[in-house]
């Protein structure tokens, strides 16, 4: 399961970041790495981006960004 | 210590860089430290900007450099590489870390990056009275000890904290190796690879050592970092793979990732060791907001509100000083300077050079400094409250499908009223390639000033259809945006598009100051670069016009050989003669130039003498119709309906004028032809002052040459479509 899979409000625990180049460094830079818990909190009005609290904070990111990140529910 | 003593302490100011995270009060710290001091330029080379400012402490100087926002020192954007640059090269002595006290662990991560560099640091935790009310309580203590730099807590918006950071800065410049920040150990494996490779720097290429920060250098080559491979061009093939063996055999080969992950730990070890929180995290203000900003149903009317509300102000409040600027210089001033030049027997050409080249230039330039003041305010409210991140939260999608970014929507939007401005406000995109492609989708959207030229004729030909005609310009500008957007993707900027990934930091209240002082350094910006082009351009201009000097005829000056020379380009398009050519060349200073220069060449205008009224009326006249536009302004901000940049009344004369134009090109166009006049109005080149607003931008022609090339061709080609196809159809 991917991190753009995830519905508001459900909490994953990343177990993979597959994405690669710029993508994964400006990730990694943002936190979202191995291990790290992440709640997505709200879909854009349109569908897409996503926003999702990591490290305390919240991110925004596109859901093709998001689908390279491996997740796994944890609630 | 005494201002006498010249020493060379004295004379040498102590340069501080200023690095932190986006969003971490970066910005209003400075201001707050360095006020009107503050000198706003560009990093040399690329359009981001650069904020720098010297001044006094205790007879010491001190000079600030504002390092761009940055997350990270990995170079993946272009203000990564300047601040890493930067700190690198120019080894400032003192770093200031500005610290988001409210968000620490991935603050941290940063600082742990600026740590490497062993320069004395001191870590401004700012925000510091947002987290005290969280009930966060940090040890600045224990976070000193850890990192081996100076923490002091500020809250730059109530400049609190600021004369124990001056006074830090001074102590540790004083003392550079006695303030050096600690060595954080990233693990044995990464520290014993480390060490292999800084062993073979200092045999392979020992003129590296002295250049490069020697921890650093180590960690960014582990990295294989193409900037410093590059940079430094140090063999990596042999030695790197020897190094980084047993660490690749211990936690796989991606050492970047792994590099990540030690200094996450870093900066989560001292966030858990400093920080306590309260055990019940209440719901924050900013996740209440945004339960109804960002709502599923209310979120697009919302954003579309808050829209509205930017374009009528920046337009509407500044409306009524432009309106003002433009009544002073062209009454008023030209009267006197006109009265002057006659006192001392000067040549007539010489009077038409100061007031119709030299006044009108200037007074050109200053009437868009309302606007650009406006725009930049609003434009800074925006982003230094937190919403800036939503709208482009909630338009991403809908702008991502023609190429562009969620933030290209408040560009295209402001494009409405002015081009000028919205150019300018391509400044809220971070990517080069996003700001471009917005910069040059722009022009399409239909100004204010192509208004006065779809009323004439639109006036003439369709009375009765007004509205549904008008409606049609504006629609076809947007659609062609959109084709123009998604053509420009798949050419000119194919490859993968810009991430999106991106903070949304809560909302917090911009200070005041911060957003007068950054209004007023980019007003200023504008009023000197700008400025000078367009005056040179208008100057120029008025030679087009008028020479050869005493031309009677219009059609034999400079302007209306050039307009016969296009004329047969045009003939397609149903308006082939040198009147509508040469109407289009002056209509590029400013579109509404178009209807100006018609009205000479059509209309014999019978140039009645008016009474010229006295020095004190016009003082009079000055400053009571200046107290009418502040009034008219802060009327416009309460009126909910008209935009009155659009709608400002016109005096009898000029609708005298307008009717007899009106009479005249109708035995000159048809319907159909008149159609495509005004479409190509819509769509041919930006006007001048937005090329120069545009080169300002981006530092270059390029993106101007590509606007005119794809308008012109565009416009062209939209305008031959209607006339052509509308003649086969049988109108016309």
């Amino acid at each position: 399961m991917d991190m753009s899979m995830l519905k508001p409000g459900e909490i994953g625990k990343i177990t993979k970041v597959g994405a690669i180049g710029p993508l994964k460094r400006r990730l990694m830079d943002m936190g979202v790495l191995v291990g790290e818990e992440v709640k997505v909190e709200k879909i854009a009005p349109l569908g897409d981006p996503i926003e999702v609290t990591i490290k305390n904070y919240k991110l925004s990111l596109r859901k093709k960004e998001a689908e390279g990140i491996a997740v796994e529910v944890i609630r | 210590m005494s201002v006498q003593t010249v020493g060379s302490q004295e004379v040498r100011a102590i340069t501080v860089a200023v690095a932190g995270n986006p969003n971490a009060g970066k910005s209003t710290l400075i201001n707050a430290i360095a006020g009107t001091r503050l000198h706003v330029g560009n990093w040399p080379g690329v359009t981001v900007e650069k904020k720098e400012a010297v001044f006094e402490y205790g007879g010491r100087k001190i000079k600030l450099v504002d390092l761009p926002g940055t997350y990270s020192l990995s170079p993946y954007t272009q203000e990564e590489i300047i601040a890493r640059d930067y700190l690198v090269h120019e080894k400032p002595e003192v770093i200031i870390d500005v610290v988001d006290a409210t968000n620490l662990e991935r603050n941290l991560y940063l600082t742990v990056q600026l740590v490497e560099l062993d320069i004395p640091m001191i870590i401004a935790l700012n925000i510091h009275d947002e987290a005290e009310k969280k009930g966060y309580r940090i040890d600045a203590k224990a976070m000193e000890r850890m990192l081996g730099v100076r923490v002091i807590p500020t809250v730059a918006t109530k400049e609190l904290g600021l004369a124990d950071l001056l006074k830090a800065i001074v102590e540790l410049a004083d003392n550079p190796a006695g303030h050096l920040p600690k060595r954080l150990h990233y693990g044995e494996d990464i520290e014993s690879a480390a060490q292999a490779v800084s062993a073979k720097i200092i045999d392979g290429s020992p003129s590296l050592t002295g250049k490069y920060p020697a921890r650093w250098l180590a960690y960014k080559l582990l990295e294989s970092d193409d900037h410093v491979l590059r940079e430094t061009t140090v063999d990596n093939s042999g030695f790197l793979e020897e190094a980084t063996r047993h660490l690749r055999k211990a936690h796989g080969d991606d050492i970047e990732s792994i590099m990540a992950d030690a200094r996450y730990a870093q900066a989560s070890g001292v966030t858990h060791e400093v920080l306590k929180k309260p055990e019940f995290r209440k719901t924050e203000v900013t996740e209440k907001i945004d339960g109804i900003v960002l709502n599923r149903f209310l979120g697009i009317p919302i954003f579309f509100a808050a829209m509205w509300l930017v374009f009528k102000f920046t337009f509407d409040v500044s409306a009524p000083f432009a309106e003002w600027i433009h009544t002073m210089t062209d009454g008023p001033f030209k009267r006197w300077v006109a009265v002057m030049l006659g006192f001392i027997h000067a040549p007539p050409w010489t009077v038409s050079l100061a007031t119709d080249g030299v006044i009108a230039g200037v007074g050109f330039v200053i009437v868009f400094v309302p606007v650009i003041f406006a725009m930049m305010f609003f434009i800074t409210f925006l982003e230094g409250s937190g919403y800036m991140a939503r709208a482009a939260f909630v338009m991403d999608r809908a702008m991502h499908a023609m190429g562009l970014h969620g933030k290209s929507f408040i560009p295209m939007l402001l494009g409405f009223g002015c081009n000028v401005p919205a150019v300018y406000a391509t400044r809220t995109l971070e990517n080069p390639r996003d700001k471009a492609l917005t910069a040059l989708l722009i022009p399409l959207m239909s100004c204010g000033a192509r208004l006065p030229v779809y009323v004439v004729f639109i006036g003439a030909f369709f009375p009765s259809h007004a509205g549904t005609i008008l409606w049609s310009l504006y629609v076809m500008g947007i659609v062609l945006a959109v084709v123009m957007g998604i053509i420009f993707k798949r050419t000119l900027f194919r490859g993968e598009s810009p991430l999106f990934i991106m903070e949304l930091p809560p909302y917090r209240l911009p200070s005041f100051k911060s957003l007068m002082i950054h209004t007023w350094e980019k007003g200023k910006h504008f009023l000197i670069k700008a400025g000078t082009y367009i005056f040179a351009v208008s100057i120029l201009v008025w030679f087009l016009l008028n020479l050869p000097w005493g031309v009677e005829n219009k059609k034999d000056s400079y302007l209306g050989k050039t307009g016969q020379i296009i004329a047969p380009v045009l003939a397609p398009l149903g308006f082939g003669n040198w009147e509508a050519s040469s109407s289009l060349i002056s209509g590029l200073i400013a579109k509404e130039i178009v209807v100006g220069t018609m009205g000479e060449i059509y209309v014999q205008k019978a140039k009645e003498k008016k009474e010229t009224p006295t020095l004190s009326e016009d003082l009079k006249e000055i400053g009571t119709s200046f107290g009418d536009a502040a009034r008219e302004s802060l009327a416009n901000v309460f009126s909910t309906f008209g935009i009155a940049s659009i709608s400002s009344e016109e005096s009898a004369e000029e609708t005298g004028e307008r009717a007899s134009l009106r009479t005249v090109i109708k035995g000159q166009f048809t319907p159909l032809s008149a159609y495509a006049f005004i479409t190509f109005v819509l769509l041919y080149m930006p006007c001048v002052v937005v090329a120069i607003a545009m080169r300002q931008e981006f530092g270059t022609w390029k993106w101007f040459g590509v606007a005119f090339v794809y308008q012109m061709a565009l416009a062209w080609v939209v305008a031959f479509a209607i006339y052509q196809g509308g003649r086969l159809l049988g109108i016309g």
